[in-house]
């Protein structure tokens, strides 16, 4: 009960003291109220205020709405420009997407360039060799050329001298002709002769005939006379007148019987004369005869002779018509090949140029790369050398950094030689006249400390000038000498020699030497342990060592740097050795 | 799988790879036999002389591990003559190298050589890789030495390891 009294006497309490404080509440509404009414007097004048204010603000903002309207119109446009903006920018951006595609492209291209000219150096190097071969060609042509001017010369001269000879024995013929014609004159001469005497011959003959008969009549007047004689004789006796009448008739018969006995003999003594002459002149006929079959032999064999001049005149000049024209095609030839070599000039002025700059981007790109590589490859050296002396390690832990640290020393190593290797090969080449004594002891002040070493000796007395690339050339022979040294037997004192001589081009000491073309020899020729012989191509190529690496050190870049060193003389060099033999460098270049 | 001893036969100028190869083939758990050379010569003389005075041939390896750069006679040169020789183109060459290039890599597989591995820098992933190479050998070996072990595709050609499990990836 008094709980529940309790609690009316404590809500009273709260419902009064909730009164009471709405009566403050409702006082505090009062003032409120009062406030709230000057508040609205002032916000009446305020309000006033403010509509002359908005009457004010009204006309701006009638006034800003125009301007709105302007800057509507203006944003239109604006909106119109930028619009227009955004379609070019976005043509801007398709265009520079096109430019980047076409850069890509450029690039790839520059890659297929880069390419190409090595290609083209290539071909370059094959074109310059071929232009070589055409050279020679052209030479062993132009040769050819003049040797068939020659032939063609002698053939000319050959043919005069058949001309000459034709024209003589023409003359002959003629000659002959007319000794025929005279012969056959003689001929029918003698022929005539031979008619008369054959004709004085019938003639002495029938008058012979006629002398016999009338030889026979006397013979038969004779024996008619002796019988009459005898008839006489037997007359005689009775006419002795008679006698002496028909006595003297018979001395003159017989005279002229001795008288045409006489003249018998006479006849006969010319008859055998005209047939000797007849005899005499018959052999002379057959003589003739006999010189005319000859003759006309000969003229045979000349008429011969002459269709055979005649066919190799005509052979000689279809050869000659045809060295003709292949002396123009030649020419022509030669023309073209002019042409050709004009324009591989040009290329090869081209790739020259190319060649310089792309050597000079090669060197720039070495050297940084050379750079940039050093650097990290320093780092590991270093904390290498912080752990190894910072860190307790086991001795297998110290052995394993060790092994570390001689492998970045390889590296630094590597990264030298590539660098003096590239510098070799793209720097520009100046000759000048040097003293190769003078070389030489430079490297040997260099080496000093390891000749001591090895109580070495280097005998280099034989050494005269020569038109090298100096510095280069010290690189040539620090490399050689401190091979020499460096592979040098345990326990014999290193000997090297080196001399030089000018000798002449000989294709038996190397198809590459030029013959009769003068060249600087130099020899290297150490007492080392040598090599064997079918390696000494293999030692001359970019880090190609005989041994491991812990054997003898260095990085097989040694001999490389020398070969180069060695074609930017436009030499050769060759190594000769046996094991334990030492070895020997021959090195050869053109002289002038 | 072949339970008689694998042969190795390691041929490698580097002292260190050497020993890397030796502590990797030490924790295998195949009975292993390995024998190193140090340079090409080497490999060829060791691979083709024979004991004179009984005039036995070689014994040749089960596996070979080739290093391609060595001094005298690289590894691409025993190759080409490896198998040329019918006698010595019989076991599994396996190629070694620090660096890859693919023209290289293409020109091996064409010359016959098994796998191509590229020696990983970090010395657990190395032996790893040549454990997991090993065991894959000795599945792939036949039962006797006279048959031809088959070269693998050209995608399958080259082993690399990543994470616990070989990956015959072509790169």
């Amino acid at each position: 009960m008094s709980k529940i009294k309790n609690t009316d006497e404590g809500e009273l309490a709260i419902v009064r003291a909730e009164l009471a404080f709405q009566k403050e509440e409702k006082e505090k509404l009062a003032n409120e109220l009062i406030i709230a009414r000057k508040e609205l007097a002032f916000q009446k004048e305020e309000k006033g205020k403010r509509a002359a204010e908005l009457g004010i603000a009204n006309i701006e903002l009638a006034f800003q709405k125009k301007e709105k309207g302007k800057r509507a119109e203006e944003l239109g446009i604006a909106n119109i420009e930028l619009a227009y903006q955004d379609e070019e920018k976005g043509k801007r951006a398709e265009e520079l997407g096109i430019a980047n595609v076409e850069l890509a492209f450029q690039d790839e291209e520059k890659g297929k360039r880069a390419a190409e000219l090595g290609i083209a150096n290539v071909e370059l190097a094959f074109q310059d060799v071929e232009k070589g071969k055409r050279a020679a060609e052209l030479g062993i042509a132009n040769i050819e050329l003049a040797f068939q001017d020659e032939e063609k010369g002698k053939r000319a001269a050959e043919l005069i001298v058949a001309n000459k000879e034709l024209v003589f024995q023409n003359n002959e013929k003629e000659k002959r002709a007319a000794e025929l014609g005279i012969a056959n004159e003689e001929l029918v001469f003698q022929n005539e002769e031979k008619e008369k005497r054959a004709a004085e011959l019938i003639i002495a003959n029938k008058e012979l005939a006629f002398q016999n008969e009338e030889k026979e009549k006397r013979a038969a007047e004779l024996s008619i006379a002796n019988k009459e004689l005898a008839f006489q004789n037997e007359e005689k006796e009775k006419r002795v007148t008679e006698k002496d009448k028909r006595a003297a008739e018979l001395i003159v018969a017989n005279k002229e019987l001795a008288f045409q006995n006489e003249e018998k003999e006479k006849r006969a003594a010319e008859l055998i004369i005209a047939n000797k002459e007849l005899v005499f002149q018959s052999e002379e006929k057959e003589k003739r005869a006999a010189e005319l079959g000859i003759a006309n032999k000969e003229l045979a064999f000349q008429n011969e002779e002459k269709e055979k001049r005649a066919a190799e005149l005509s052979i000689a000049n279809k050869e000659l018509a045809f060295q003709n024209e292949e002396k123009e095609k030649r020419a022509a030839e030669l023309i073209i090949a002019n042409k050709e070599l004009a324009f591989q000039n040009e290329e090869k002025g081209k790739r020259a140029a190319e060649l310089i700059i792309a050597n000079k981007e090669l060197l720039a790109f070495t050297y940084i790369s050379s750079h940039d590589l050093q650097e990290p490859l320093r780092k590991i050296q270093t904390f290498a050398t912080i752990l190894l002396e910072n860190e307790t390690l086991t001795e297998n832990g110290k052995y394993n950094f060790q092994r570390m640290q001689l492998a970045a020393g390889r590296m630094q190593q590597l990264i030298d030689d590539l660098l003096a290797f590239s510098r070799i090969a793209t720097t520009e080449l100046k000759f000048d006249k040097t003293d190769l004594k003078l070389i030489i002891e430079e490297v040997k002040a260099e080496l000093k400390d390891t000749i001591q070493e090895k109580h070495a000796t280097i005998e280099a007395t034989e050494l005269g000038t020569a038109n090298i690339i100096a510095f280069q050339f010290r690189q040539l022979m620090y490399n050689l000498i401190s091979n020499a040294l460096k592979f040098s037997q345990p326990d014999v004192p290193s000997h090297i020699i080196i001399k030089s001589e000018i000798i002449k081009g000989n294709k038996s000491i190397s198809e590459k030497l030029s013959m009769g073309k003068n060249y600087c020899h130099i020899t290297v020729k150490d007492n080392g342990i040598g090599f064997e012989s079918h390696f000494s191509e293999r030692i001359f190529e970019v880090f190609q060592k005989l041994h491991g690496k812990e054997v003898y050190g260095g990085t097989g870049i040694g001999l490389a740097i020398v070969k180069k060193i060695v074609e930017n003389h436009n030499g050769i060099i060759i190594a000769t050795s046996e094991l334990k033999k030492g070895a020997t460098f021959d090195i050869y270049f053109p002289a002038d | 799988m072949n339970l008689k001893q694998l042969n190795i036969l390691l041929a490698d100028d580097d002292t260190d790879d050497c020993l890397f190869f030796k502590e990797a083939v030490e924790e295998l758990l195949l009975p292993t036999h390995l024998t190193t050379v140090n340079d090409g010569e080497q490999l060829m003389q060791h691979l083709t002389h024979e004991v004179r005075a009984q005039n036995i041939s070689p014994v040749l390896p089960d596996v070979l591990f080739l290093d391609i750069n060595m001094p005298r006679k690289n590894g691409k040169e025993c190759l080409a003559e490896m198998k040329l020789n019918s006698k010595l183109k019989h076991f599994p060459v396996i190629m070694f190298s620090t660096s890859y290039e693919k023209e290289v890599v293409n020109q091996l597989y064409k010359n016959g050589a098994h796998y191509f591995i590229r020696k990983p820098p970090e010395f657990l992933i190395f032996k790893k890789v040549i454990q997991q190479t090993l065991t894959l050998i000795a599945l792939e070996l036949p039962g006797d030495k006279t048959g031809n072990i088959t070269q693998p595709e050209r995608e399958r050609f080259v082993l690399t390891v990543q994470n616990s499990l070989i990956d015959q990836n072509s790169i």
